[in-house]
């Protein structure tokens, strides 16, 4: 019985073209759109590496964890570094950082310490950079113990990923990387168009909303089972339909997401599932005509795009400076925030708590439907 | 037994649908639940098939109380719903396979079990079509095919002949009586009294949530006063006329209709008779003349006060 709606459900999600339109071809098209758009801005951001100088004692010469952290930043293993490092004197540093030659020096005495002259986006950059792998450093020091192998991996990686996310805060100093948000942002809001789906499966098994509804409500169907059969096509489908989304996003616009795409595939897997069941919500909430909650889905997703972004990237900061706790209800930034924490950040805390959020609205969601759902008999038809 | 409604109220706020319904449904029988539009007759049907709350009353199928989770009497009922109940998305075939589906599990069983369905509607020809692709008629057959598939013992048909062709609709009313000469008791709700009175061995006519009257259509017709109804057209029409004839014996009522004088009359051989004597001895002109027994229109007429169909 389970597989027999099932199939069937997936059958008709599968030949709606309307829908199918909307929830594959549309993201596509304004990806394209997008691409077209935005391929001109990007050239232009080039980062320009930073100046900075090492007092070469024998404190430093001692770390090599440091001295190893300092080369990831500053070969050009990838066309680009992040630090422009020379070693010299103490009394060389300080002439050059006098003179504006460098942004700064580092200096290793008890301890990493950094001198600089102005305070600006590079020095920040600097501190940060340094900060960064203090901490780093701490965290893996039990490691170290044990295997230092790993420690000195660890470190690396960690400070590679760094360097990135630094790269782009500085090449765009205003605008963190902008191109990159709209496309994450976009697949965001492909991700909740699964709600359509989770309408029309609604519609399809609720005796007061169709009068195929109403067939099933009649038939020895629990309807607990029809409900999760449906729910599963729904989510079944609109997961394919964004591993299309997202296969299309990375290999016919290069669009980069980073290199933990099992983090991501998760992503748009517990996004597809917030969306489908944000759709049973709002579906089973009103009584209203199916076009009514139609506009409800595209109106109320076109606002999370908007407040997460799409249109102009400058919301996300806009509402995380004013009212940072709607970008923690809005599931379109949390999907595109997920994207972005993966991207740009090497740890899992920021990513970690999005998902957890967003999979708790989609629990919560999906709870609502349930209860309104076992209601077995309408006040009206 | 197999359908029993004891005292059925339904209010939609205000608004009673159902006041104290009362009904039964016997073995074998094709039941007809005659009423105008808005009488109540979809209400009954989803509040028998427990889709609906109903405020008070008692229902029973098969000798057992109905329930939402009674799946063992739902698992013998048919239901062809008012409104055509069918998916866009899946062809006349796969329509059909998905509802029977719902009650049979068996893969091979089913099959010839929809095979069966769709050829009894006569859409043998149409399996691969969707129902986009169907005039009405034949969706409201696709309609029939996906209630009955599964053979179940008690069909509940909600007026299935609304906006579908001659043909079609002969073909469905021919359908039914098949389907209960092979075993299956049947409800029937219609406001056309041709076809109930044409189709069903007992009748219950229903207005504004009630029953108004229940038997068979002889029983019903013979509740009535009135058995005849002569209806003469008559050259100069007036009052003179009626009063003349009014006072006639036997004569219950007698109005025109335009240039039709329509009198309805008692238990009598000579009414016709007696009223054209009338009409000659009085030297009125008159043209074209009727005699006919009473319709279920003239029952509800006389009880209620107004025509069945507005
Ligand atoms: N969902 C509803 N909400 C409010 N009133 C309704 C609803 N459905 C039906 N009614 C009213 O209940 C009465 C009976 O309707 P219905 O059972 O559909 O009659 P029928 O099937 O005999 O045409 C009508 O007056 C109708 O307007
Ligand atoms: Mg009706």
């Amino acid at each position: 019985m389970f597989a027999h709606i099932y199939l069937y459900r997936l059958k008709c999600i599968v030949r709606d073209k309307q829908v199918v339109f909307w929830t594959l071809l549309f993201p596509i098209l304004l990806a394209v759109l997008f691409e077209m758009a935005f391929s001109n801005i990007t050239k232009g951001e080039v980062f320009k590496e930073i100046k900075i100088a090492v007092v070469d004692n024998e404190a430093f010469r001692k770390d090599i964890h440091f001295q190893e952290a300092l080369k990831a930043v500053s070969t050009e293993a990838d066309g680009s570094r992040l630090f422009d490092i020379r070693y010299a004197s103490k009394e060389d540093c300080i002439n050059l950082l006098k003179d504006g030659e460098i942004e700064g020096y580092i200096y290793c005495e008890n301890g990493i310490h950094l001198e600089i002259k102005n305070n600006g986006l590079n020095e920040t950059i600097i501190k940060s950079f340094l900060d960064d792998y203090q901490q780093t450093a701490a965290t893996l020091q039990t490691v170290m113990a044990q295997n230092p192998e790993a420690m000195q991996k660890g470190l690396i990686d960690e400070i590679a990923k760094r360097k990135d996310y630094l790269k782009e805060v500085a090449a765009s100093h205003s605008e963190p990387d902008t191109v990159v948000h709209y496309f994450y942002t976009l697949l965001a809001m492909a991700c909740m168009y699964g709600s359509f789906w989770g309408l029309k499966e609604i519609y399809a098994i609720q005796g007061n909303q169709s009068a195929q509804g109403a067939r099933v409500c009649a038939a020895p169907t629990q309807k607990m089972r029809a409900f999760a059969a449906s729910l599963l096509a729904a989510v079944t489908a609109q997961a394919a339909i964004i591993l299309i989304v997202l296969l299309f996003l990375i290999f016919a616009l290069g669009v980069d997401f980073g290199n933990r795409l099992a983090y991501v595939v998760l992503t748009c897997l517990v996004g597809t599932v917030a969306g489908v069941t944000y759709g049973t919500f709002i579906s089973i909430l009103s009584h209203k005509s199916e076009g009514i909650k139609v506009g409800t889905l595209i109106g109320t997703t076109m606002l999370f795009s908007f407040l997460a972004g799409m249109m102009y990237d400058g919301m996300k900061l806009i509402i995380n400076n004013n009212v940072p706790i709607l970008g923690y209800l809005n599931p379109v930034n949390l999907i595109a925030d997920s994207f972005y924490a993966l991207y740009f950040y090497s740890g899992t805390t920021h990513y970690s708590l999005n998902l957890m959020i967003l999979a708790a609205m989609a629990v919560v969601f999906g709870l609502i439907t349930f209860l309104v759902l076992r209601r077995q008999k309408y006040a009206s038809l | 037994m197999v359908i029993k409604v004891e005292n059925l109220v339904k209010r939609y706020g205000d608004l009673i649908a159902l006041d104290h319904f009362n009904m039964e449904l016997h073995e074998g029988e094709v039941l007809g639940l005659l009423g105008p539009n808005g009488s109540g007759k979809t209400t009954a049907i989803n509040c028998i098939l427990s889709l609906l709350k109903y405020d008070k009353g008692n229902i029973e199928i098969f000798g057992k109380p109905m329930s939402p989770d009674a799946y063992d009497i739902k698992r013998d009922i048919g239901i062809i719903m008012q409104n055509v109940a069918v998916f866009e998305e899946l062809t006349v075939y796969e329509n059909t396979d998905y509802f029977c589906g719902l009650y049979v599990t068996d893969k091979k069983k089913r099959r010839a079990l929809v095979d069966e369905a769709i050829e009894f509607v006569g859409l043998k020809d149409f399996k691969k079509f969707y129902p986009k692709k169907l005039s009405g008629g034949l969706l409201r057959r696709l309609n029939i095919a996906c209630g009955i598939a599964h053979k179940p013992k008690l069909i509940i048909l909600d007026e299935p002949t609304v906006a579908v062709d001659p043909q079609s609709r002969n073909n469905i009313l021919e359908g039914i009586l098949r389907l209960n000469k092979e075993g299956a008791s049947i409800v029937y709700t219609s406001h056309y009294m041709e076809e109930v009175e044409q189709i069903c061995s007992r009748i219950i006519i229903m207005d504004k949530g009630k029953t108004i009257a229940a038997g068979t259509k002889d029983e019903l017709k013979s509740m009535i006063k009135a058995v005849e109804k002569v209806t003469v057209e008559v050259y100069q029409p007036n009052e003179g006329v009626l009063t003349g004839i009014r006072s006639l014996n036997n004569v219950i009522s007698a109005e025109f209709d335009g240039e039709m004088l329509v009198v309805k009359c008692g238990k009598g051989s000579h009414n016709l008779m007696m009223i054209l004597e009338h009409l000659k001895a009085n030297d009125i002109l008159f043209g074209k003349v009727y005699s006919e027994p009473p319709t279920l229109n003239d029952v509800f007429l006389e009880i209620t006060g107004k025509e069945l169909r507005d």
